[in-house]
């Protein structure tokens, strides 16, 4: 069965997807800390922030589209509590925007920053996985020492993430193929926990089997692997330019707006 | 020379009582081609994982003349590779060169003689090009494929494959017979597929009940019709004809 990949586009070629993932993760990193730190009142200066990661999707041939798709999958939650602030604080407040002057209230200023801070960084989180292959991102965190436990589990879910999906949706055809009429709260309730029970026991034998195929090929609880990674040039320039891009922000542009 | 594998009254019974195998005995050459056949739940799986000592039950099991115990386990999973029945048990890394390069990364080879273990596996399979592929990115017969190299880049004696035909199609399943009768090591296919054992081998294992019902040349105890139909079996058509 062929998926959505999140990381559909990782696999393209371009000077993005070329460049070592240690200095694109680490790029993130302080670029997200920096949005994440900007004040509430700073919606100027985000809309200047954004232009990072669009450039990075922009350049690595990442559809627009799909970075919004993905963002719009995981939004509810952060919608539900932006849109709360309006409620609860009242304030009001009066923003200025170069000619135009309008009345707001602190809670709507409030809710737009958690939007657009929300959207930037799932944008650079979004411009790092599809520009990145997910086991280079890997070796470039167990470079970056993050536990070699942590390491195995997050590559494990990777990879059995998308049979699990397959296996969720044969049951679910299954179930289908023979639900021919409307069943009632309780009995859906029933059968629903009955799919999730057969999916436990076989993601426990899948389990087992991965164990018994770790084993023979000598795995004695020492994760070894080849690293790829290497350092150059243009990480290095990219790395400048980043640092460039977001000082310049942080302390030049950033006392003009407020 | 000692044997690839000898088997001396080896039974195993599941944790509930249910006797699994029972007094097998079984001797393989070095170099040979061993279909293990039978119908479902005969213990097919089961004794393959015990010849990789996956399971502890009575009697002996020597693999290179190596007998199974905790202190021999590394030689013998170095000796012997174990190719399971879905080839999504096996490849468990985010890349296929990940996944070829985990096995004699193990053994403690260098770097450079683990790139060119995979690069020498993944070419004998035909898979050169897609060593950076994530597995989940791979057709069926392609992950088949790769497990079988999995397995390969080690460069064990002996090779055990449990059902490795099923979900294939003919011209894929050809592609996998051609492969298998070119490699040099034993060989040892679980399959209820009689076709698929009777192109590659030599020689033939016929379990039923966890019991060994038939041992001898392939041919012979494929072809003898009412054998093959008392154990949920059929004769196969190159055979019949």
């Amino acid at each position: 069965m062929h998926h959505a990949h999140i990381d559909k586009f990782a696999y393209q070629d371009s000077p993005i997807h070329r460049l070592d993932s240690r200095v694109k993760f680490i790029v993130l990193l302080v670029f997200t800390a920096l949005v994440i730190s900007l004040p509430r009142t700073s919606l100027s200066i985000l809309a200047c922030y954004a232009v990072g990661p669009f450039t990075i999707l922009v350049l690595g041939k990442i559809p627009l589209r799909f970075a919004f798709k993905q963002i719009l999958l995981v939004s509810p939650f952060v919608l539900v509590l932006a849109l709360s602030c309006p409620l609860y604080d009242k304030t009001p407040v009066t923003v200025a925007f170069g000619p135009f002057v309008w009345q707001s209230t602190v809670g709507w200023l409030r809710c737009f920053t958690i939007i657009g801070k929300f959207t930037i960084t799932m944008l650079a989180l979004i411009a790092l996985v599809s520009t990145t292959r997910f086991n280079n991102l890997l070796t470039g965190l167990q470079w970056l020492g993050l536990p070699k436990v942590l390491i195995i589990q997050l590559g494990f879910l990777y990879r059995y993430i998308f049979v699990l999906i397959d296996r969720a949706h044969h049951i679910l055809r299954a179930r289908a193929g023979r639900k021919l009429r409307s069943l009632g709260f309780k009995r859906e309730l029933k059968t629903a926990s009955a799919m999730l029970g057969s999916l436990f026991i076989r993601s426990i034998d899948t389990a087992e089997h991965i164990n018994i195929a770790m084993q023979a090929r000598g795995f004695d609880g020492n994760w070894r692997c080849l690293s790829k990674l290497q350092i150059r040039q243009c990480d290095l320039l990219f790395a400048f330019i980043a640092t460039f891009f977001m000082l310049g922000l942080h302390l030049l542009v950033r006392p003009v707006l407020q | 020379m000692p044997k690839a594998i000898e088997i001396d009254s080896f039974s195993y019974e599941y944790p509930d009582g249910t006797s699994a195998l029972s007094e097998i005995t079984l001797s393989i050459k070095h170099g040979q081609k061993v279909a293990l056949l039978g119908p479902n739940g005969a213990g097919k799986s089961t004794l393959l994982l015990a010849m990789a000592g996956f399971i502890k039950g009575t009697g002996k099991v020597l693999i290179d003349a190596l007998q199974i115990n905790r202190k021999n386990l590394k030689k013998i999973r170095t000796c012997l590779g174990c190719c399971l029945e879905n080839p999504d048990d096996q490849l468990f890394m985010p890349t296929l060169f990940d996944d070829v390069a985990f096995g004699p990364l193990n053994m403690g080879l260098s770097a450079e003689q683990v790139k060119q273990r995979v690069a020498e596996a993944l070419e004998t399979v035909g898979l050169a090009e897609m060593a950076d592929k994530a597995p989940h990115h791979l057709s069926a017969s392609q992950k088949r494929a790769a497990a079988i190299a999995t397995i390969l880049s080690m460069a064990p004696k002996i090779i055990t494959l449990d059902e490795p035909d099923g979900s294939l199609d003919p011209r894929n399943r050809n592609n996998l017979i051609k492969l298998l009768r070119g490699l040099p090591q034993t060989l040892i296919i679980a399959t209820c597929n009689m076709n698929f054992a009777a192109a590659l081998a030599e020689r033939a294992v016929l379990l039923d009940k966890g019991r060994i019902v038939a041992d001898g040349d392939a041919k012979k105890i494929m072809s003898d019709s009412q054998l093959m139909t008392e154990h949920g079996l059929e004769v196969p058509g190159a055979i019949r004809e």
